[in-house]
């Protein structure tokens, strides 16, 4: 080596890098040269000083935040894994509709009951369309009392009217057509949330679709819907669908209803992603129109011991925003 | 800094959405990354957020991690990709009123002066913020977290040679800003 080497190699040497060889051809030449033993000494001597910069620690405070945040992002993901992906199903569902309506053609050859009657909670069996899809506006609508199960469901988004279509299998294949606002098709998807929904997946699509036609910039829910998302949002088993509900409900102005169904799901829904939802939209309602019982559940919620790290920071986040 | 197949396994569990294994992953790496953070970004609030972030993507893109680079190079690849991109947005808002940029210090003031006025660690902090961007990388992942030249290549997506290259001028670069006053420099070492 010669001594413009040297910087080079005494890194090497310091980093780790250099290879026995190395170490004893830089030796040897330190060892004759006393220009490069000086330059390799301050070399060292700079070494050593870069590493007594303290080192940053991670604090108790840091960690509880991060560890908080990470679970939320954790859940978000759980959660957005179960939604699911009806656009690739919906051909295989309306296959199996096809089936169905053979299988309610040869019934209707057999001469079951015509057209549905004016009482269909008296009556135990589905009344049958004969003609599907109805004419304009919300007609079509079976009677809902009796909790009749309505299979197959289909939706097809707004055309330039802004008509939306929901089909469905009762003993023959439906399809009610009207605008959101039409009280019948209102009706027709709330009882699709609240009622009618054999699984999860199902009723993500009717809580979707909500979403979708109604909300602060479309239009306004009617009571029916408010009351199947409130009691999706208080009951339902699935965390996921409690949160799509959750979701749902804060895009609507805020009533007195949706805003006890929240302070409810904030005190005892088991899912922080669910509470955190709550969080937001009780916080959103309360920048409106401040309300005692959301700032008093908010303020426990901020200093709850036995809660989520990330619930407790956006409960107190949300009373600053508030000037609580 | 090998932690191997404990490590993978650790990101398998988080892609299967195992929190406890999110947890271990910020335990195992947080104090490695939040001091290489600290140091690329000389700012302690902005190293915590940038270590978050970096946490965070790490759930997101567990899935994208194809094994070809230790987790610990993908991570720190992952923390300096964002590091940089924290200092690009700082420097895209800064906006600094004329009257308050610092004149040019003078090539007297030297170490001698940072020394008497600051304390030791300001001092190599200083010093590590006037290297270049690439040349700090290089320098604080061989330096403070102890990583072999093809690692630090791996992780910042350069040659060995290239590695070698930015660390010799790192080393360089602050032996002339200490030379000055290596009287002074010795005695706060």
């Amino acid at each position: 080596m010669d001594c413009r080497d040297l910087t080079t190699l005494g890194i090497e040497r310091l980093t780790g890098e250099a290879s026995e060889a190395s170490r004893r051809e830089l030796d040897a030449h330190v060892d004759a040269c006393e220009s490069c033993r000086r330059d390799l000494e301050r070399l060292e001597e700079l070494w050593t000083t870069l590493g007594r910069d303290p080192e940053p620690e991670v604090t108790p405070e840091f960690r509880r935040r991060t560890l908080g945040l990470l679970e939320e992002e954790m859940i978000r993901g759980r959660v957005k894994a179960f939604r699911p992906t009806p656009t690739f199903r919906r051909p295989l569902l309306q296959a199996a509709a096809l089936v169905a309506a053979a299988g309610v053609g040869y019934l209707l050859a057999r001469g079951l009951p015509g057209r549905d009657s004016a009482s269909p909670a008296a009556s135990p069996s589905w009344p049958v369309a004969a003609v599907t899809p109805t004419a304009p506006g919300a007609a079509g609508v079976p009677g809902l009392a009796g909790n009749p199960r309505l299979a197959n469901v289909s939706y097809r988004p707004a055309d330039k009217d802004g008509r939306v279509a929901i089909g469905f299998d009762v003993t023959t294949r439906r399809e009610v057509e009207g605008k959101p606002n039409d009280p019948e098709v209102a009706k027709l998807l709330a009882y699709l949330v609240a009622h009618n929904s054999e699984s999860a997946g199902e009723k993500s699509r009717a809580i979707e679709v909500v979403s979708e036609h109604y909300g602060t910039n479309a239009a306004p829910a009617s009571p029916e819907i408010v009351a199947a998302l409130t009691s999706t949002l208080r009951a339902d088993g699935n965390p996921g669908v409690r949160k799509k509900a959750a979701d749902t409900l804060a895009s609507f102005q805020s009533t007195p209803e949706i805003r006890a169904a929240f302070l409810q799901a904030l005190k005892s829904d088991k899912n922080p992603a669910v509470r955190l939802a709550a969080i937001d939209a009780l916080a959103a309602a309360a920048r409106q129109s401040p309300d005692a019982s959301t700032i008093e559940s908010l303020k426990e919620k901020a200093v709850d011991p036995q809660e989520n790290g990330f619930v407790r920071a956006k409960a107190a986040s949300a009373l600053k925003a508030m000037s609580f | 800094m090998n932690a191997g197949s404990d490590d993978a396994g650790l990101l398998e569990r988080i892609r299967r959405g195992d929190t406890d294994g999110a947890a271990e992953l910020f335990e195992r790496y947080a104090p490695a990354l939040l001091r290489f953070t600290d140091r690329m970004l000389s700012d302690r609030a902005s190293a915590e957020e940038v270590t978050q972030e970096v946490f965070l993507k790490v759930i997101s893109r567990a899935h994208q991690y194809d094994g070809r680079a230790g987790v610990a190079s993908w991570l720190f690849a992952i923390a300096a990709n964002a590091c940089r991109d924290r200092r690009r947005r700082e420097r895209r808002a800064a906006v600094v009123p004329l009257e308050s940029v610092a004149e040019p210090r003078a090539r007297t003031e030297g170490v001698e002066s940072v020394i008497a006025s600051r304390e030791r660690r300001a001092a190599v902090r200083q010093a590590l913020s006037e290297l270049s961007e690439e040349q700090r990388e290089a320098l604080v992942l061989a330096r403070y977290h102890g990583m072999p030249y093809a690692e630090i290549a791996k992780t910042l997506g350069i040659s060995v040679g290239a590695v070698k290259t930015r660390i010799f001028r790192a080393v360089e670069t602050l032996k002339a800003r200490f030379s000055e006053g290596e009287s002074s420099w010795t005695a706060a070492t």
